[in-house]
């Protein structure tokens, strides 16, 4: 587990910053300890689509200090299903406008790093290193894969967000010791296409789970999916966790973690 | 013979298995079952194991009771009736 988690505090809190928060400040094991290291973290979420516009929206709402977010493109009439930080009025105008506009029309405290283009070997180093938390939510292995081999190159934990029809995953991957993506992923699934069925009342649900999975790891509350995977089946309604593992043989993690 | 074996199959694989939630096979090992499951459903079994060959596909990974075949005895794995075996097929956001 990285050893700058959970976060450090920050400067006391706000009277607007008490008002807005004091529900979740009632959670036990959160308070306004809880609150000021949100206050103080970065977490980067690439891309910010269906599964990330929610985890972004939620993190904003929570009062985390700084959101990184990487996606490129313009609105499309088919991002409106399920990118809810999207909007009609923005069609064919840069994505990452409207999610920096709706992000901060819900919180003005937060400071956003926007970036226009989707994560990649070229930039993942530089914005991993920006993150105290990684959110993956990149609709392509390549992006998921670059995100992963930073997240363990540099100590930052990953959280794991897919779906498939009405279907999810999720698990949070810890460095130093768990599994990395490529202990359960070894290679690009040759059959895997970016566009697929899906509702966006999927993605929101696993979005919300990873948003809560970043509260955790940043705050210290509760306890984060490591070493577990829990498969959403909402066609049928029905939850199964399986356990993770390191894979000895990861051409990534186990150079990185020797035994 | 051993009593058939569930396994829950991920959503993109159904359309291989007429679209069912699980599916069912008799064997007393992981692979025995996957071997019946191949029989019955000959385009699953394509998806499971590409080209005809016998290494599974890697975007697959096969669990019973919560436990990843990878760190049992793999194919080898022991099954009964009474175990749940879940096949996940990695997937992503967008």
């Amino acid at each position: 587990m990285n050893q700058n988690l959970p976060k450090p505090l920050a400067d006391a809190l706000t009277d607007e910053e008490r008002a807005t928060y004091e529900w979740q400040m009632w959670s036990p094991g959160f308070g306004e300890e809880g609150q000021r290291r949100l206050k103080n973290s970065t977490v980067l979420i690439s891309r910010c689509g269906g599964l990330g516009s929610v985890v972004a929206y939620e993190l904003a709402a929570a009062g985390v200090g700084h959101l990184v977010i990487a996606h490129g493109g313009v609105v499309k009439h088919s991002d409106l299903n399920r990118q809810l930080l999207m909007t009609h009025a923005w069609l064919g105008k840069p994505r990452i406008e409207t999610i920096e506009r709706r992000l901060k029309d819900l919180n003005p405290r937060l400071k956003i790093t926007p970036i226009g283009e989707n994560i990649s070997d070229d930039n993942a180093a530089e914005l991993v290193g920006l993150a105290d938390v990684v959110v993956d939510a990149a609709p392509m292995f390549q992006e998921r894969f670059a995100m992963n081999d930073q997240a363990v190159a540099q100590g930052k934990p990953m959280v794991e967000c897919a779906m498939y029809d009405l279907e999810a995953t999720i698990t949070t991957l810890a460095p130093g010791g768990g599994p990395c993506l490529r202990c359960l992923v070894p290679e690009v699934p040759p059959a895997w296409k970016r566009r697929f069925p899906v509702f966006g009342a999927v993605s929101g649900t696993v979005g919300c789970m990873g948003a809560m999975e970043a509260v955790k790891l940043l705050s210290g509350l509760g306890e984060p999916l490591f070493g577990r995977m829990i498969r959403l089946n909402l066609r049928e309604m029905r939850v199964r966790t399986v356990k993770t593992y390191a894979d000895p043989a990861c051409g990534m993690c186990g150079r990185h973690n020797p035994a | 013979m051993s009593a058939p074996v569930s396994v829950t199959v991920p959503a993109a694989l159904r359309p291989q298995v007429e679209g069912q939630e699980t599916v069912s096979a008799p064997g007393a090992t992981v692979g025995e079952v996957l071997c019946g499951l191949r029989e019955q459903y000959p385009a699953f079994g394509e998806k499971l194991f590409p080209n005809g060959g016998e290494q599974i596909n890697r975007s697959i990974n096969i669990y019973v009771n919560e436990e990843d075949i990878r760190f049992l005895d793999n194919f080898g794995t022991p099954v009964t009736d009474k175990d749940q075996v879940d096949i996940i097929l990695a997937i992503a956001g967008g």
